[in-house]
């Protein structure tokens, strides 16, 4: 009776420490967590400004050997263009801004999954952009290179790593009416200009502009796989 | 009576020490076993007070009690009434203040306070 005795007495023990021990777990595993991003979003902007400083001087030293050796100014101009194309270099000229917000009410009982900009929305306006020629996008700031990805993060949408919030303002730089037309001629795209943008109310608006600036791809771009095929 | 007070005191100093716990699914099934296992050994001490006690049936209702009370509420989880475990908690909770309203009477009337 004894034994038994001390046998309840250690199973009330185990489980008041499995109570105690899983609530605490889940509070302080999720402060960490919350703690460990921000650390790593700092970091990260920290490394961004790096990457520009250093990009910078790259880009000096490139003029400068290209000026010194005057028969290399073609050298030059190619590793501009190319910079360029890469999406490295603020750019401006016209183009299109389609800004995407939320539905501001969802009505009671409905899925309000359907009401709120995806991140399959925001890649299929890019796609649509670019199908019509833009030579530069970006998503609320993010440029979008060759490696972009978009994606979904619980509530944000991630453009390049980098987490976006409502509303989604993708600037696209080439001919305004070109960039339009296609936008409005996507299945995906041209239905969130229109049909879904009635049926659920979803702010998405498509504006013509003179004049847009669209800013430089600032994360890293070091290739670890990939190496050029030689002869060509 | 002093002495099995002093055993679950060392059983649950014990379990504190040793810092061990089940994995947060199973919890259920050790609330339920830790009820099963309380009206057992309230049943034991009212068995004791009226001279019937018998080492054999007190360990062997502890075990199938805690058993049968696991099984319960394994069985309820399989069959999807999860709550199933609620017949369990409501038969030893009844159980235990039954007991312990016989252990309390006979314990007064040993004493003569009754």
């Amino acid at each position: 009776m004894i034994i038994v005795f001390g046998i309840l007495g250690l199973m009330v023990a185990v489980a008041f420490n499995t109570t105690r021990l899983t609530a605490a777990d889940v509070s302080s595993r999720t402060g960490d967590l919350a703690a460990v991003v921000a650390e790593m979003e700092t970091q990260r902007e920290e490394l961004t400004v790096q990457v520009a400083a250093q990009r910078e001087e790259l880009q000096q030293l490139e003029r400068s050997a290209a000026t010194a050796a005057g028969e290399q100014e073609s050298f030059g101009a190619e590793v501009e263009l190319t910079r360029e194309s890469a999406g490295l270099t603020d750019v401006a000229g016209p183009g299109v801004v389609v800004t995407l917000t939320d539905a501001k009410v969802v009505p009671p009982g409905e899925d309000g999954n359907r009401y709120i900009i995806h991140d399959f929305d925001i890649s299929a306006m890019v796609n649509a952009l670019l199908a019509g020629g833009a030579e530069a996008v970006d998503v609320n700031g993010q440029r979008v290179v060759a490696t972009t990805a978009i994606r979904c993060a619980g509530t944000t949408i991630l453009v390049n790593q980098t987490r976006l919030g409502a509303p989604y303002v993708v600037t696209a730089i080439g001919d305004a009416q070109k960039l339009t037309t296609a936008v409005q001629e996507d299945l995906v795209a041209g239905e969130l200009l229109g049909a879904y943008r009635l049926q659920y109310g979803l702010d998405v608006k498509l504006e013509k502009k003179s004049n847009l600036s669209v800013p430089a791809y600032t994360g890293g771009l070091r290739p670890q796989y990939v190496s050029p095929v030689e002869g060509e | 009576m002093f002495v099995l007070i002093l055993a679950l005191a060392v059983g649950v100093l014990a379990g504190l020490l040793l810092r061990i716990g089940v994995p947060a699914p199973l919890i259920t099934y050790l609330g339920v076993a830790i009820l099963a296992a309380l009206d057992s050994c309230l049943g034991g001490v009212r068995a004791a007070l009226e001279r019937t006690f018998s080492d054999r049936v007190f360990v062997f209702g502890f075990i199938s009690n805690t058993l049968m009370a696991a099984f319960i509420v394994f069985v309820g989880e399989r069959i999807g009434v999860r709550e199933l475990y609620l017949a369990a908690v409501v038969a030893f909770g009844v159980r235990l203040f039954n007991n312990l309203g016989i252990v309390r009477r006979l314990m007064f009337q040993r004493r003569g306070w009754e």
